[in-house]
């Protein structure tokens, strides 16, 4: 079970990595996605192997419980990653509409403008 | 008393709106209103004064932040109500003097107004401060509003300077004031400054022996940084003329007469507390007198009106500092008889330049002259203010010098340095004082009136000459029967600052040493202008090594030169060029430990012997991960937006199947909801996206090499992550914390899902902040959306939808410049 989810989460960050390499906003976007999925994986494989284990709803069999405590804090990442890739989206979004462009690479070519001392009136 | 004390310091904090509205209403003549602030609080003060029979201490607590020993604590006694007074009834000369001086040609009184009430408030505050912290705290406040008043004309290029110098300065020190507050705090177990000098000071020096006097010394020098700085004194000296940038009533307030003497005030505070340690005397006697000659040696050499009283400002504070530096353990005397007679001189002397530099327009010595035929009665005041500035008899200098000059020849001190080093200084500065006090009154009133000053002439409105007027005629008054203020210095003695002697001060005390020395200074002094003569000093200037602001400025604007440097070395600015360098550098090293100690964690994960992948691996299982890896390549892989996030939907759903091996289905229910809702977002947004930009995208790949790095780099963070996450999830651990809220989500919070329970019980104020969150980038999200300036094209083609949906991209020229590429 823990391997399986090793490898998953292992393959999600990788691919997420590459993914958040690239000069596409789009494709660092899909790589934040990828990345918040794997990360969660990882909390979650921190409960131990379920086997012969109960989910953590007391009311429900007898045995003992998985570790509640993972789940409560993915249940939060799951919220705030979400929180997080709406605002991602809608800045993207902005950064096209007041540069044209959905590139890094575009958007850091020209040297930053380096802002003139005010001159005194 | 106590709903008095409090009325006095907070009601010209509440002013503070009032002040800004009443500026906008009545422009110039906010001034009048402003005057209500600084009487009622000098008549507070006054009646706290007249209160009492004999001037008994007394402390007002109120509890603030107790667990951290802060509270709202303050003190009157002699000492804060001599400042009390000098803070409130300067105030209201100020704001009298300035309500003519910043005329219709000013812009913001009202803001004006509001920082200085601010500013006095902070400056109550802080001298009837009982807490150390909170003395601190006005302190900082005062720094602040000293800061805005330098800055008040901000669209001047050496006003900013000047208020930046001052904030850098006097709050930086301040920070090592702070760690010597805490630090006394800290061994001596209370802030209190009352129980500070009622033993726990001596207590703790006897509980802990002489090594202890380390570090009570360490934060006696911290907290004299502080307070040195804020009193201008060597080698902090440079900020004071540069503050002059501000307008005149400001330097008259602040800068001579209250917020720099807070240095001097705080050593008289912890004068009882400090003046047993070994470093007290060489340290303040050191520095003051020396910052007395330097500041008078650069007040002769200065040019500027101004920067002549800024740095005889610096010499007189310098010379306050070390008096009390001289002052032996028992106790000081006069002191407040000195800091008075500066007040009233130098706050005086201000006021006039600021009538001068209104009516003729300029303050330079070197241009100046004659205005005693146009300003007669402005003339008389300079004179005698002028006089109490070089000690003449009949004023309150004189009486001042003299006394200072006695407790010079009668508290010889037993180190032999002490003794002459002090004395000689003091008798240099002093006829260096005469000399500039003669030169500033030649050259601004007599001798011949240049025409350019005669041309641009206008006569200053007469309300501007009352609160000179009262100070003059206070220097005179006190100079001429000093025994009128006995009976004050009596009553506002300190238990433990001040010598109890009957004072009885006097004008002539026969033909003594000190008169012998007063009268050859005097004497030496006019024979040295004559000698020099006025054109000589026009000529010369204060040396460049000794311009400290200079260095200082030139320190301030090689921060964001440096700051650039740095940025473009490490290409901050290029997240694809840093990312791969950072990831590459958490990974290799994280991986290398994990193929270091391989052998170790291995065993850490229970897995002995002869085992064999196949084992751990389940057909299903190994299946759904086979599909997930599909999903994630293709989303790697496909150029087109949408078909990428359906692929990056299918891996969101694919995990849920995990989440369930889990025994998790609160998990999975979110996780599924969550996905729907983020595919909708995300297609809903990419598809207002021309479809030029999506292609114009693929074109723009990076190089081989980069492509080559990024996938070497993907790979070892992928291996390291899945090591990492295998090796610590099939480790044993100590104790879940889990646990706990297993056990306790039924009898605690009454629920039977624990995952439940942990999100709106146990961790219930986490849940609220990830509400917010969620708030916050919805507001972002909203802001980003509506702020957008539409183009001319899109403003020509009509109103919009709703906030920043409505653009329309596909203009012919925008198709154009996007096929271009």
């Amino acid at each position: 079970m823990l391997l399986e989810t090793a490898i998953l989460a292992g393959l999600l960050f990788g691919f997420g990595i590459y993914q958040v390499l690239q000069r596409s906003f789009v494709r660092i976007l899909i790589g934040f996605v990828l990345l918040s999925n794997g990360a969660n994986l990882v909390i979650l494989a921190m409960s131990g192997d379920p086997k012969g284990k109960d989910s953590p709803i007391l009311a429900e069999g007898t045995g003992p419980h998985v570790d509640p405590l993972p789940q409560a804090l993915i249940l939060t990442a799951i919220v705030i990653g979400f929180g997080l890739l709406s605002y991602m989206v809608v800045l993207l979004y902005r950064i096209f509409l007041d540069y044209r462009t959905t590139n890094a690479a575009d958007l850091f070519e020209e040297p930053l403008k380096e802002a003139k001392p005010e001159e005194p009136h | 008393m106590t709903a008095v004390l409090l009325a006095a310091i907070l009601l010209p904090m509440l002013s503070v709106p009032l002040l800004v509205w009443a500026g906008a209403r009545w422009g110039s003549r906010a001034g009048r209103v402003a005057l209500v602030v600084p009487l009622t609080s000098l008549a507070l003060i006054g009646w706290l004064l007249s209160g009492a029979e004999a001037m008994t201490e007394r402390v007002v607590t109120i509890p603030w932040i107790p667990s951290l020993g802060i509270e709202l604590s303050f003190i009157v006694d002699g000492l804060s109500l001599f400042f009390g007074l000098v803070v409130s009834a300067m105030g209201v000369l100020v704001t009298l003097y300035a309500s003519s001086y910043l005329d219709d040609h000013y812009r913001d009184h009202g803001r004006f107004y509001a920082y200085l009430m601010l500013f006095m408030a902070s400056m109550l505050g802080c001298v009837f401060s009982e807490n150390l912290l909170l003395l601190f705290v006005f302190w900082e406040m005062t720094g602040i509003s000293s800061f805005l008043l330098i800055g008040f004309l901000h669209d001047k290029q050496d006003s900013r300077d000047g208020a930046r110098m001052a904030l850098f300065t006097t709050g930086g020190a301040g920070l090592a004031m702070l760690a010597g507050v805490v630090l006394l705090g800290e061994v001596t177990g209370t802030y209190s400054l009352v129980a500070l000098r009622d033993g726990a000071m001596t207590q703790s020096m006897a509980e802990h022996g002489a090594s202890w006097d380390g570090i009570l010394t360490v934060a006696f020098v911290l907290m004299m940084i502080g307070a040195l700085a804020k009193s201008a004194q060597f080698p902090f000296h440079y900020w004071l003329p540069n503050a002059m940038a501000a307008p005149t009533p400001v330097s008259a307030y602040l800068h001579s007469a209250t917020m720099v003497k807070l240095g001097v005030f705080f050593i008289a505070r912890i004068f009882p507390i400090a003046a047993m340690l070994e470093a007290w005397t060489p340290l303040l006697v050191s520095i003051g007198f020396l910052t007395m000659l330097l500041g008078a040696i650069f007040a002769l050499l200065s040019h500027d009106l101004k920067g002549v009283l800024a740095y005889s400002t610096v010499s007189q504070l310098g010379f306050l500092v070390g008096f009390y530096g001289m002052s032996n353990t028992d106790g000081a005397s006069l002191d407040l008889l000195h800091v008075a007679s500066h007040v009233f001189y130098k706050g005086c002397l201000f006021m006039v330049v600021g009538i001068v530099d209104h009516a003729a327009g300029s303050r330079d010595l070197r241009k100046l002259g004659g205005l005693s035929r146009r300003l007669p009665a402005l003339t008389i005041i300079t004179l005698i203010a002028a006089a109490s500035m070089a000690g003449l008899p009949g004023t309150m200098g004189f009486i001042s010098k003299e006394y200072m000059l006695k407790a010079k020849f009668d508290h010889w001190h037993s180190d032999a340095w002490l003794n002459w080093l002090p004395l000689t200084l003091v008798i240099i500065a002093s006829l260096v004082k005469v000399l500039f006090s003669i030169r500033l009154v030649r050259s601004t009133f007599f001798g011949p009136l240049p025409s350019e000053i005669d041309e641009h002439f206008h006569k200053p409105s007469g309300w501007m000459l009352i609160s000179p007027a009262i100070l003059a005629g206070c220097c005179l008054t006190f100079g001429l029967w000093p025994d009128l203020i006995s009976p004050a210095l009596r009553t506002l003695s300190v238990e433990g600052l001040h010598l109890e002697t009957s004072i009885h001060l006097k004008i002539w005390h026969g033909w003594t040493r000190e008169f012998w020395t007063s009268l050859g200074i005097m004497g030496l002094g006019a024979f040295a202008w004559l000698l020099l003569g006025a054109g000589r000093l026009n000529r010369a200037g204060i040396p460049s090594w000794l311009r400290f602001d200079q260095a200082f400025n030139a320190f301030m604007n090689a921060i964001p030169a440096i700051a650039k440097k740095i940025t473009s070395l490490t290409r901050a600015d290029r997240p694809m060029d840093y990312l791969p360098i950072i990831l590459g550098t958490i990974f290799v090293s994280v991986g290398s430990l994990i193929v270091v100690h391989g052998a170790r964690l291995l065993e850490l994960t229970g897995l002995r012997g002869d085992w064999r992948v196949s084992e751990l691996l389940d057909p299903l299982r190994s299946f759904v991960l086979l599909l997930v890896a599909i999903a994630v390549l293709m989303v790697t892989t496909l150029r087109r937006w949408t078909t990428q996030l359906v692929a990056l939907g299918t891996v969101g759903f694919l995990l849920t199947f995990y989440f369930v091996l889990f025994r998790a289905p609160d998990l999975a229910m979110t996780q599924i909801l969550v996905e729907a809702a983020t595919l909708i977002l995300v297609l809903m947004l990419l598809s207002r996206f021309p479809r030029a930009a999506e292609t114009g995208e693929r074109e723009s790949r990076p190089a081989a090499t980069r492509r080559i790095m990024n996938i070497v780099v993907a790979v070892i963070a992928g291996l390291t992550v899945t090591a990492f996450t295998f090796v610590v999830a099939t480790s044993k651990h100590a104790e879940p914390a889990g646990d706990f809220y297993l056990k306790q989500s039924v009898p605690a919070a009454k629920g039977t899902n624990a995952v439940n329970t942990i999100l709106v019980d146990f961790r219930g104020f986490d849940t609220l902040m990830e509400v917010t969150v969620l708030l916050i980038a919805t507001l972002g999200a909203l802001g980003l959306l509506m702020r957008y300036r539409r183009t001319e094209a899109e403003a020509k083609a009509g109103p919009m939808g709703p906030p920043g949906m409505g653009v329309i991209h596909e203009t012919d020229a925008e198709r154009e410049r996007w096929t271009d590429r």
